[in-house]
């Protein structure tokens, strides 16, 4: 393998791995949040838990998608092209 | 909860789950195989005629989609009669449709715009959770080697035609064109110009890419959720071979993941609606 390769593969890989471990930060501080306050809401209307376990988990799968960008973003790198 | 099962759903349901056992002692006992060659690369036909992106389709996708549509017509014909004692099949499919009902009935302000809206939501909601749903399944799929493509039965699961981008896509932008053709209806179409004028006429370009961004985010949702759930289940069962079994995986990313975003994806389209009738 020719430097030039070996370069632009040790390139894939490290961008791959900044791009998904700095794009989880944020999608599990909102997820943090949003099950924080679901168990607040929860511990105070114990009546309530059917519905706030729902809508909590719809929540976070909105939440979710900013790491499923960087997600998609890294198999890109990876494996297209 | 109690359930009270007759013969014949008895018999179905002993089958299936008998089926479905079998098929994962088959899966393991015949070798699964963990390479990770060819992951995450597709099919894709180069038509006779034409050139560019246009004249490239993905033949599973295709062939996925009638099939699911098939599957979706044929259990529609059989919900044809409506009783007043609802059975068991029609009160789940009650539940399910009233509780769309209800989201839209919050969400969309305007009387005249509910139905059709719940008709888009529901079309949407259903075929993309049977479409979700497949993937907890082993199936027919298929490897693109550089040999050449390789159909491969119940070694992987269904291939699903929501973890092709194109299909995402095409209802995202599906549902941002209904969403402007409502506002205009609904507003006229003096009112719906002037709303991208809105607060201040410096702000058009802000509008114009807050509404180009909607379809983006909407389609690539669920693509990643999808499409990172099967190749994840793949690189989780090449670092701990012998430990989680794929199929059980599969049953998380399939049911669970695939129910939940089903129904984002039929919410978001309820709410990109609902917002711009206001």
């Amino acid at each position: 393998m020719e430097m030039a390769d070996a370069l632009v593969q040790m390139g894939k890989y490290i961008g791959a791995g900044i791009a998904m471990g700095i794009g989880a930060i944020g999608p599990g501080i909102g997820q943090g949040n949003i099950g924080s306050r679901a168990m607040e809401a929860m511990a105070r209307q114990p009546e309530m838990v059917g519905t706030l376990t729902t809508r909590m988990l719809l929540a976070m799968a909105v939440a979710e998608s900013t790491g499923l960008y960087s997600l998609v973003i890294a198999f890109m790198i990876l494996l297209v092209a | 909860m109690k359930l009270n099962l007759t013969r014949n759903e008895k018999l179905f349901l002993s089958v299936f789950a008998i089926v479905y056992a079998a098929l994962i002692i088959y899966v393991i006992v015949t070798g699964y195989e963990y390479a990770l060659e060819g992951v995450g690369i597709r099919w894709i036909y180069q038509l006779p005629f034409g050139e560019g992106p246009l004249s490239r389709i993905n033949p599973m996708t295709v062939f996925m989609t009638w099939g699911i549509m098939a599957l979706i017509i044929i259990v529609a014909l059989n919900f044809r009669k409506f009783e007043l004692m609802p059975g068991k099949r029609q009160t789940l499919m009650e539940t399910l449709l009233g509780y769309m009902l209800e989201l839209t009935e919050d969400a969309v302000p305007r009387k005249r715009f509910i139905k059709p809206t719940f008709t888009i939501a529901c079309t949407l909601f259903i075929f993309i959770l049977i479409s979700n749903i497949i993937t907890a399944f082993p199936g027919l799929n298929t490897t693109v080697t550089e040999d050449g493509v390789k159909l491969t039965l119940f070694q992987d699961t269904w291939y699903s035609p929501t973890s092709d981008l194109n299909t995402n896509a095409t209802y995202a932008v599906m549902v941002l064109f209904i969403s402007h053709v409502f506002a205009i209806k609904a507003k006229g179409l003096s009112t719906w110009i002037r709303s991208f004028f809105q607060p201040h006429w410096l702000m058009l370009p802000m509008n114009i890419i807050s509404e180009i961004a909607k379809p983006i985010s909407h389609s690539l949702r669920l693509f990643g959720n999808i499409m990172g759930g099967g190749l994840l289940v793949l690189i989780i069962s090449y670092l701990i071979k012998y430990f989680v079994m794929p199929p059980f995986l599969w049953g998380f990313f399939g049911l669970f993941i695939g129910a939940i975003q089903a129904l984002v994806f039929s919410m978001l389209a309820i709410a990109y609606i609902g917002s711009l009738l206001e």
